[in-house]
């Protein structure tokens, strides 16, 4: 249990490139993996919906933007308006009687092929522009959504979706879905697990520390932005795809404003720049907490007999959103994943480091 | 074509384009002096309105004074918001220091309308809502009274920047180490730039909420003012005044032929779509510095 | 006796560590002592901490990450360990940074006035500018345009004269002569001789160019892996067979040589 490191050596490169280096973690993770198959018997069914499953699919989702702004180092406002794309193209080709897996393939597609658009902006330009050209291209995005009502679902701007089938089997059920969407974002992790350790990864980094140094050591970096931008477009119009599907059933132009950009943009930082566990513990804490918050005020201004504003109390939530991006930013500016690895890091060797000084 | 009317078009356009530099001008200020982008104008801007009403309902306040204090609370908060946030991010890549001011918005948002609630309210300046009439010409007063506002404003900060203290900030812009070595204390500079962008903040604050009402959507300024910012080059205040004029021009006219055809609308997409080319094409803008890349 | 030494010298860094990140000891014990009015030079290859150790004096470290974890550092008998940049630069130290980095979109007018102290009268800044001009007479001629487009040795003069500006006491200066032509070097050293001579300013240069150094300085220390190891009169250095070796480009040229790096080797434990 203690000193997890006992035992542990790296003689070679492939053994030092593995994805779990400590054996604890790898039982840790196999372990968290069995909790999450067996969620469903064990949370309720209300908190299974209305938490857990969005937590992962917006996980797979951020993980997507992680890919292109925590690795590649682009970045990148306009992300709801690619999970917009997925998730129209998906429910399309569904009513349209296409299989939900292919309609879901055909979104991701569709995404690959609108999000690369953003690439070509961030061949041009960096860091704060390429921010504002994505936000500018959110904008027209959202425009053409609101203003296509033969993408958005005629005059009331919503579009149902079909009832999710795959493999043959339709998904109906609280479990079901969140299957699903587990299913998902354990894909998208061992994905971007295995990103970190192959040249395409190394390659994705370089462009981000100095594209330029990059292309002199033979990195075409014109390729591998758009290959990041393409790759985090197909995660980005699955999860919208799915997040319609399982969570929302009814897709409106809202769910995929700027608002929803920069919240993923949010729940990517404040979870830590190319830190995978970072990006879950990110959304967590960007979805849930304000939410909780909210609950203890209640509960607090109840207990203190006070009278809290019906106003006032619908506002909290995002003033604490915003609370926390900012005081996460200012606690550890590498974001949660970095804590924790700070922790880890520490238990890892505690209490032997104390000896070492 | 009917040319009083187009020039009536562009005329208007002009102004409300000035009251977008009104707006922009924090934005450059902060640019100007710290190379941080503020995406957090349009909440200062949403808070700069509600402490002059606070002031003026909740207090009682006549509007004269009401306007010059919440100018002085704004000043204070711009400070702080340096002290608390910024300082411990200075240097740090701009995804984070983005995300720092996207966040600050978020919250102060939030802030505002969970203390003063969402409904809108109105300024109630007392300027006459009749338009002035020059031949044929409708001109609304109140975007009169903006657009110099915004003159006044940007004569001010011009003959700002070239006293000592502004060469400093400038000087603070351009290199942070430097600075720091010859005894400038960047830590004041940059939170001087943005007391003074929460000051700008309470003008843009005044004269949109007279126009719009004071409520949520005065934070959604946000793109336009950074449209004209980019426009005019993110650190010149010159820049900022003909980029606004330029983009109400162009918002005006071209949404007049595009409405018919879009139904309507089309205002977004055109301040969006002259952000997106000016980015591709013309980075630093119309007057903006070039970076000087020495071997 | 203690005291007598205190007043002669103006600064006086006593076994300084510093540690960057917490983790990175850049300079282990480094002691050095300028004396009022003379010029000094620490000498050492890349990395050796010579900058550091100007970081250390000058305050600033904290813009790196970096902090004094041991010793002190006393300015004209004050304490100035803990104190921050800027009440250093008002106590009259003033840092060129390495790099001529001056600030570009500036003119070099502008410059000046930037540096100017908080207080400085008009009348008083303008007479400090003349002086300066009177020094660099380059910058005289452009002094209106942008200081971005300065050549390489305008800039290293401007970055100079920005710092004369703070009326120093004490000017450290980080590799003046790097990237310059020789007589642009020699120019701007005789300049700062000339400086020291008229105002009595205490100058410490950091130099790799140690043969240009070594001629207007009247000590050195030479720095190797974060430790002073060896200090003495300019002519006791030059002199100095090792010295030769391996900074000032003379004595043996026989790499097979083992005793080379034995020689090094001493410095080093």
């Amino acid at each position: 249990m203690f000193y997890r490191l006992s035992g542990v050596h790296h003689a070679n490169y492939v053994s030092d490139s593995r994805i779990f280096k400590v054996p604890a973690d790898r039982n840790l993770t196999a372990f968290i993996f069995l909790i999450g198959l067996a969620a469903p018997f064990i949370i309720p069914s209300l908190y299974l919906n209305s938490y857990m499953l969005p937590w992962l699919i917006w996980t797979a989702a951020a993980l997507g933007l992680n890919l292109v702004t925590g690795w590649a180092g682009q970045l990148h406002l306009g992300y709801a308006a690619v999970m917009a794309v997925g998730a129209y193209s998906s429910i399309h080709a569904a009513r349209f009687g296409v299989p939900w897996e292919f309609a879901l393939i055909i979104g991701g597609l569709t995404s690959s092929v609108i999000g690369s658009l953003f690439a070509f902006a961030a061949l041009r330009v960096k860091g704060l522009y390429l921010a504002l050209t994505t936000l500018a291209m959110q904008f027209v995005m959202d425009w053409v959504l609101t203003h296509s009502p033969a993408i958005s679902g005629g005059s009331h701007a919503s579009l149902q979706s079909p009832t999710l089938a795959l493999l043959g089997q339709e998904i109906t059920t609280d479990t079901g879905f969140y299957y699903v969407a587990f299913g998902w974002c354990v894909l998208v992790t061992i994905f971007m697990l295995n990103l970190k350790r192959t040249g395409l990864g190394r390659a994705l980094v370089a462009v981000r520390e100095k594209d330029f140094a990059a292309a002199i050591l033979g990195v075409n970096s014109f390729y591998y932005k758009i290959l990041a931008f393409a790759t985090s477009s197909f995660i980005a119009g699955v999860s919208g795809a799915l997040l319609v599907a399982t969570f929302f059933f009814l897709a409106a132009p809202e769910q995929f404003s700027v608002a929803v950009s920069i919240q993923v943009l949010a729940m990517v930082i404040v979870g830590g720049l190319g830190s995978i566990i970072g990006s879950y513990f990110g959304v967590a804490l960007i979805l849930l907490v304000p939410g909780i918050v909210n609950g203890l005020v209640v509960t607090l201004s109840d207990g203190l007999g006070m009278q809290i504003d019906v106003e006032t109390l619908a506002h909290i939530p995002n003033a604490v959103y915003g609370a926390l991006i900012v005081i996460i930013l200012l606690i550890e500016p590498l974001g949660l994943g970095k804590l924790y690895g700070n922790i880890r890091d520490y238990l890892m060797v505690w209490p032997f480091d104390q000896f070492k000084k | 074509m009917d040319w009083v009317f187009l020039s009536e078009l562009a005329i208007n356009g002009a102004l409300t384009g000035l009251l977008y530099s009104l707006f922009a001008i924090g934005l450059v200020l902060i640019y100007k002096a710290s190379s941080v982008p503020n995406l957090a104008q349009g909440g200062l801007t949403m808070v700069g309105a509600y402490v002059v009403l606070a002031l003026a309902r909740d207090v009682g306040l006549p509007l004269w004074l009401a306007i010059p204090l919440a100018a002085v609370v704004m000043f204070g908060l711009g400070f702080g918001i340096e002290r608390v946030a910024l300082r411990r991010l200075a240097g740090r890549p701009v995804v984070m220091i983005l995300m720092l001011t996207l966040g600050l918005d978020i919250f102060l948002r939030g802030t505002t309308l969970a203390i003063w609630g969402g409904t809108s309210r109105s300024m109630e300046l007392g300027v006459s809502y009749d338009p002035l009439f020059f031949d044929d010409i409708f001109i609304s007063r109140i975007h009169l009274v903006g657009a110099g506002v915004a003159l006044a404003l940007f004569v001010a900060f011009m003959l700002f920047f070239r006293t000592r203290t502004g060469i400093k900030l400038r000087a603070i812009a351009d290199d942070y180490m430097a600075s720091w070595s010859v005894g400038i204390s960047v830590e004041r500079g940059v939170g001087l730039s943005w007391a003074l962008a929460s000051v700008v903040a309470v003008a843009a604050g005044v004269i949109w909420g007279e126009i719009q009402g004071v409520d949520q959507a005065l934070s959604l300024l946000l793109l336009k003012g950074l449209t004209v910012a980019v426009l005019g080059g993110l650190d010149s205040i010159l820049g900022a005044v003909i980029a606004g004029i330029i983009l109400g021009v162009v918002e005006n006219v071209v949404s007049d032929f595009l409405d018919p055809l879009v139904g309507g609308g089309s205002r977004e997409l055109i301040v969006a779509a002259v952000l997106i080319l000016t980015v591709m094409i013309r980075p630093h803008g119309l007057f903006g510095r070039h970076d000087i890349e020495r071997v | 006796m203690q005291e007598k030494v205190e007043a002669q010298n103006i600064l006086s860094m006593n076994s300084v560590e510093v540690l960057y990140d917490n983790v990175i000891l850049a300079i282990k014990g480094v002691s050095v002592q300028v004396p009022k009015g003379e010029m000094i030079a620490l000498l050492g290859s890349n990395g050796a901490g010579k900058s550091t150790t100007l970081k250390a004096i000058s305050g600033l470290l904290k813009a790196e990450r970096g902090r004094i974890s041991r010793g002190e550092i006393t300015f004209q008998g004050v304490d100035i360990t803990e104190a921050l940049a800027q009440e250093r630069v008002e106590m009259g130290i003033c840092h060129v940074i390495e790099g001529r980095r001056v600030f570009e979109h500036l003119t070099p007018d502008e410059n000046l006035t930037a540096a100017a102290p908080r207080g400085m009268s008009r009348s008083t800044l303008n007479a400090e500018k003349d002086k300066i001009y009177g020094y660099f007479p380059r910058l005289a001629e452009r002094k209106s345009s942008q200081a971005g487009y300065l050549s390489g040795g305008e800039q290293q003069m401007l970055a100079i004269g920005r710092a004369l500006v703070t009326q120093p006491k004490l000017l450290m200066l980080d590799e003046p002569s790097l990237g310059l032509a020789p007589f642009l070097v020699e120019e701007i050293f005789g300049i700062l001789q000339k400086i020291n001579k008229d105002e009595g300013l205490s100058v410490l240069l950091v130099e790799q160019n140690a043969l240009a150094a070594l001629e207007i300085v009247s000590q050195g220390y030479l720095i190797e892996n974060g430790r002073v190891v060896m200090h003495g009169t300019a002519e006791a250095l030059k002199s100095n067979s090792d010295i030769q070796e391996f900074y000032l480009g003379g004595g043996e040229t026989d790499f097979h040589n083992v005793k080379h790096y034995s020689r090094r080797k001493r410095w080093l434990s």
